[in-house]
C-alpha cells in the first residue's frame, strides 16, 4: 500500500517538475565545422553530445542540406558555426526545416563565431563578378588561436545558461582549457617569430587569420575570383609574381583542388604544402592543439629548406 | 497491374506509420522500486538545485556582461552590415532561355492532357521561364515569398504567372519544435521535384510524369502543415488542404476540394553519402479540366458564349494548321490520321476532352547523393527516381463539329454545330522516371534519364510513351549554368529527336539549396 502512495507521489511530482529528469540529458551541440566541434568537446566534456556537420576534408562553403542535418538541428540545443555567411548555402535551410527554437538567431543556442571576434577582409564593394564573396568579411576566424580563446568563453557562458545545473563543470573545463591554451599560444608565438615575413601564395583566400597571427606575407591567390577555379591568364600572372617575389611556399587546404598549385610547383619548384586548415585535415591534427602544432611544423619544414 | 497498385498503395499508406514508429522517442518502462527511491531523492534535492541554478544563472549573466559574448534580438542578423536598404526584401531573378531543334513538327502525349508547362517547349530560339523572387522575414514569426514567373509561348503575349505567394512560420513563431505552417500559393510538397523551381532541375524539361500528371508542378492555393520528428534519423510528416484549381484539379466550387499527405525519411551512409525517401498522396476533384489547347477560356466556370467562340477559333486555327501540314507532308499525314482513328477515339477524349471527376495521385520518391571526396563541389553522383500512380475516373467531354444542311445539295445552307459528346472513362496510369547525374569535374556534369508512362487502358494505344534523355552541363559559378540536352521521345511509336541548348543564370539573392 505504501509503495502505491509513493508511486502516486513520484508520478505527480514528476509531472509537475519534468525539468529534474530532463536536466540530466546531455546538451546536444551541432557544430558546422570540426574546429568548433573540437572546442565544444573541450568545454562540454561528457556533459555534451557533439556532432560536426562537416569533416576535416570538406569545404564548409559547399555542403548539401542533408536530411540527417535537419534531424540534428531538430534535436540540437546549440548550433555552433563560423558565421559571416560561410554556411549561407545550407545552414538557413537546416534552421528553417529543423525549426528548433532554442538554436535560432538571438537565442542562447545560436553561436556564430564571426559575431564575437574581429572579422577581417570586409569587402568595400559587393558584386557577384568578384565571385562568391562574403559581404560580412572572411569567415575562417578559427585560424587565429586568440579567436579560439574568445569563443571558448562564449561557449562556456552559453552552456551555463542552457544547462545551469552543470555550470560549474563547464567553468572548470573552461579554466583548464584556457590555461593550457595560453601556454600553447606562448609556445606557438615563439615559433612564429622565425616564420615572420615568409612569402606565401594561397589557393583560396581562406588563410588571412593565420597569416595575420603568424606574420606570413601573402603574395597572391591562385583563385583570382573567390570560389571560381583559376583561369589560365590569371595563372600566368601568378607565375610571374611567384618567380619575382621570392615566394617560399604555396599553401592549400585539404579540400581544395590540387591542379593549380601543382601546376605552379611544376613551373617554379616552389613547394606546395597542404596545411590541415581544421581538425581532421591532417592525420596528426586531431584536436585544436595539434591543429596549430602541425600547421607550424609544416611551415617550419619549408622555411628550413634551402 | 492490380498487384503492383495494391503494393504501392500499401507502401504509401504504411510509410507514415513506419516513420512514426521508428522516429518516436523511446518510451521508458514503468519504474522499479529502486528507481522510485532514487527519483524521490532526486526530487528532494530539486529545490536545492533550483537555488543553485538561479545562482549560476546570475553568475553567468554577470560573466556575460564582462565577456564579448552578446545575444542578438530575435530576427536580426548582426553579421550583415547595416545599410539603408537592409530592410528591403531579398530580390532574386532567374534568367532562362534555350534554343531547340525537334525532328517532329508536332508533339503531344497521346492519352494525356498537356498544359502549357507540360508541353514540349517551342522550337527554335525561345525564352523559357524568367522568374522574379522577392522574399524576406516579415517579423520574428513569419517569412514571406513572392515568385512571379514570366512565361513566353510562341505567338502569345508574355504571360505573367503567380508561381508562389506564401507566408511560412519561422521557428520563432512559438509553434512546437519541428512544426511549420505554410499558407498561400506555393510549390507544395509532393515527390522530389514539385517543391523545387524548374530552374534548379538537372534536366531542361521535367520528366514525363510531371508533365502528364501535374502540368509541370502543383502550385495551388492552400495551406500545408509539416512536422519534423525528433529522432536520430530524419523523419517528416505533413499534409495540406488546397483550393483544387491547379492541375490535376480544376474548377473548384467550394474552394477546398483537394488535400495531400506525405511522409519522408532520410539519413546518411558514412560521411559522404546521404539518402531520402518519401511517400505522397494528392487527392481532389476536377471540373472541365483540359489541356493547353483548350485551357484559355476555361477556368471551370461552365460554358459561356465567349468560350464557345474561343473554342471555334481554336478549331479554325487547328484546321489551318492541318491544311498547312498536308501541303508539306501530303499522304503521310493522311495515313497518320487514319492510324490514330483506328486506335479508337478514346485516346482523343483523354487528351483533348474536358475531364470532370475524381483524381488521386500517389507517389514515392528516392534520392541518393554521393560525393567521393566529401565535397559535392568537386565530384558527385546523384541518383534520383520517382514513381507515380494516378487513380482517375470520370467523364471526358469532347466537342465535335457537325455540319447540318437544310438542303443537302446546297453547301450555303449548311451550318457548323458543336456537339458535346461525353464518355465515361478511366484515366488510370502509372508513370516513373529514374535519373543519374555525375559531376566529374567541378564545373562539368553529365546525366541520363529514362521516363515512362503507361497509357490509360481506355486510350487503347499500342505503345506506352517514354523518353530517354542525356545531358551535359557546364556551371561557371553557382549562379550560372549552360546545358546541352538530347531527348529521344517516343510517343505511341513515333520518335521525336530533340536537341536543346539552355542557359540558366541567376542574379541577386540566391536561396539556399535543399537536399
Amino acid at each position: 500500500m505504501k509503495a502505491w502512495y509513493t508511486t502516486l507521489l513520484v508520478v505527480t511530482l514528476g509531472a509537475l517538475f519534468p525539468l529534474s529528469a530532463v536536466a540530466q540529458e546531455p546538451v546536444r551541440i551541432l557544430a558546422c565545422e570540426p574546429e568548433w566541434a573540437a572546442l565544444a568537446e573541450e568545454i562540454g566534456g561528457d556533459d555534451v553530445i557533439v556532432h560536426s556537420a562537416t569533416h576535416g576534408r570538406q569545404d564548409a562553403h559547399h555542403i548539401r542540406a542533408r536530411p540527417s542535418l535537419i534531424a540534428k538541428v531538430r534535436l540540437a540545443d546549440i548550433v555552433f558555426c563560423s558565421g559571416a555567411e560561410l554556411e549561407v548555402g545550407w545552414l538557413p535551410v537546416l534552421m528553417q526545416r529543423g525549426a528548433r527554437r532554442i538554436v535560432q538567431p538571438g537565442q542562447p543556442g545560436h553561436i556564430m563565431a564571426a559575431d564575437h571576434v574581429e572579422v577581417m577582409e570586409r569587402p568595400e564593394v559587393i558584386d557577384r563578378s568578384l565571385g562568391d564573396i562574403h559581404p560580412s568579411g572572411n569567415p575562417h576566424v578559427h585560424l587565429d588561436p586568440r579567436n579560439i580563446a574568445t569563443l571558448a568563453d562564449v561557449l562556456a557562458n552559453r552552456l551555463a545558461r542552457i544547462d545551469p545545473s552543470r555550470s560549474d563543470a563547464y567553468r572548470e573545463r573552461l579554466a583548464s582549457f584556457q590555461s593550457r591554451w595560453a601556454d600553447a599560444m606562448a609556445g606557438w608565438q615563439k615559433r612564429t617569430e622565425r616564420l615572420r615575413g615568409m612569402k606565401v601564395i594561397v589557393h583560396h583566400k581562406a588563410w588571412p587569420y593565420l597569416l595575420h597571427w603568424s606574420g606570413l606575407k601573402r603574395v597572391t591567390a591562385l583563385e583570382r575570383v573567390s570560389g571560381i577555379p583559376p583561369t589560365a591568364s590569371h595563372l600566368a600572372e601568378v607565375f610571374e609574381l611567384a618567380r619575382n617575389s621570392g615566394t617560399k611556399v604555396i599553401i592549400r587546404a585539404p579540400f581544395e583542388p590540387v591542379d593549380a598549385s601543382d601546376w605552379l610547383f611544376g613551373k617554379t619548384a616552389i613547394p606546395v604544402v597542404e596545411l590541415p586548415f581544421t581538425v581532421g585535415g591532417h592525420p596528426e591534427a586531431q584536436d585544436l592543439f595539434s591543429l596549430f602544432d602541425v600547421t607550424l611544423t609544416l611551415l617550419e619544414e619549408v622555411q628550413d629548406r634551402p | 497491374m492490380q498487384k503492383i497498385i495494391g503494393f504501392v498503395r500499401a507502401a504509401v499508406m504504411g510509410l507514415p506509420v513506419l516513420i512514426l514508429a521508428s522516429a518516436a522517442y523511446p518510451q521508458s518502462d514503468p519504474p522499479t522500486t529502486e528507481e522510485l527511491a532514487a527519483q524521490i531523492s532526486v526530487l528532494k534535492q530539486d529545490y536545492e538545485r533550483r537555488i543553485a541554478m538561479l545562482e549560476a544563472q546570475l553568475a553567468s549573466l554577470e560573466a556575460e556582461s564582462r565577456s564579448t559574448d552578446r545575444t542578438d534580438p530575435p530576427g536580426v542578423r548582426t553579421s550583415m552590415p547595416a545599410r539603408d536598404n537592409s530592410f528591403n526584401p531579398a530580390i532574386g531573378v532567374v534568367l532562362d532561355a534555350m534554343v531547340s531543334e525537334y525532328s517532329e513538327e508536332q508533339s503531344g502525349i497521346p492519352g494525356f492532357q498537356l498544359g502549357h508547362e507540360g508541353e514540349r517547349p517551342d522550337e527554335g530560339l525561345t525564352l523559357g521561364h524568367s522568374e522574379i523572387t522577392l522574399s524576406s522575414n516579415i517579423d520574428d514569426k513569419f517569412f514571406g515569398n513572392l515568385t512571379l514567373g514570366l512565361g513566353v509561348h510562341a505567338g502569345e503575349p508574355v504571360e505573367l504567372e503567380l508561381e508562389e505567394a506564401y507566408i511560412q512560420t519561422l521557428p520563432g513563431a512559438g509553434l512546437p519544435d519541428g512544426l511549420r505552417v505554410k499558407a498561400g500559393r506555393a510549390l507544395w510538397t509532393f515527390g522530389y521535384l514539385n517543391e523545387l523551381h524548374a530552374h534548379s532541375d538537372d534536366f531542361t524539361d521535367r520528366p514525363l510524369p510531371y508533365r502528364a500528371y501535374l502540368d509541370g508542378a502543383y502550385n495551388d492555393d492552400g495551406l500545408e502543415v509539416s512536422l519534423v520528428l525528433p529522432g536520430e534519423l530524419y523523419g517528416e510528416i505533413g499534409g495540406g488542404i488546397f483550393r483544387g484549381d491547379d492541375t490535376p484539379f480544376r474548377g473548384s466550387r467550394s474552394g477546398r476540394e483537394a488535400w495531400s499527405a506525405f511522409a519522408r525519411l532520410g539519413g546518411d551512409i558514412g560521411h559522404n553519402s546521404a539518402w531520402r525517401i518519401g511517400g505522397y498522396i494528392l487527392d481532389g476533384e476536377a471540373r472541365n479540366r483540359s489541356g493547353a489547347a483548350h485551357a484559355h477560356g476555361d477556368d471551370g466556370h461552365g460554358h459561356g458564349e465567349e468560350e464557345h467562340e474561343h473554342e471555334e477559333e481554336e478549331h479554325a486555327h487547328e484546321e489551318d494548321e492541318h491544311e498547312h501540314e498536308e501541303d508539306e507532308h501530303g499522304h503521310e499525314e493522311h495515313e497518320h490520321e487514319e492510324e490514330e482513328h483506328a486506335h479508337g477515339d478514346f485516346a482523343e477524349f483523354l487528351s483533348d476532352g474536358a475531364f470532370t471527376g475524381d483524381s488521386r495521385l500517389y507517389g514515392i520518391d528516392f534520392r541518393y547523393t554521393w560525393a567521393p571526396t566529401g565535397n559535392a563541389r568537386d565530384r558527385e553522383l546523384i541518383l534520383q527516381g520517382e514513381y507515380f500512380w494516378r487513380d482517375e475516373s470520370g467523364d471526358y467531354m469532347l466537342q465535335e463539329e457537325h455540319e447540318e444542311c437544310t438542303d443537302p445539295s446546297d453547301p450555303s445552307t449548311c451550318e457548323v454545330h458543336l456537339d458535346d459528346i461525353t464518355e465515361s472513362l478511366s484515366g488510370d496510369s502509372e508513370g516513373w522516371y529514374a535519373q543519374a547525374v555525375y559531376k566529374f569535374l567541378p564545373q562539368w556534369r553529365i546525366g541520363a534519364r529514362y521516363a515512362r508512362l503507361s497509357s490509360p487502358d481506355d486510350a487503347d494505344l499500342d505503345d506506352d510513351p517514354y523518353t530517354l534523355s542525356t545531358m551535359v552541363d557546364w556551371t561557371n559559378s553557382e549562379f550560372g549554368r549552360i546545358r546541352l540536352q538530347y531527348n529521344r521521345e517516343s510517343f505511341n511509336g513515333e520518335d521525336d529527336d530533340q536537341i536543346m541548348l539552355q542557359y540558366i543564370m541567376s542574379i541577386g539573392a540566391h536561396g539556399a539549396h535543399s537536399f
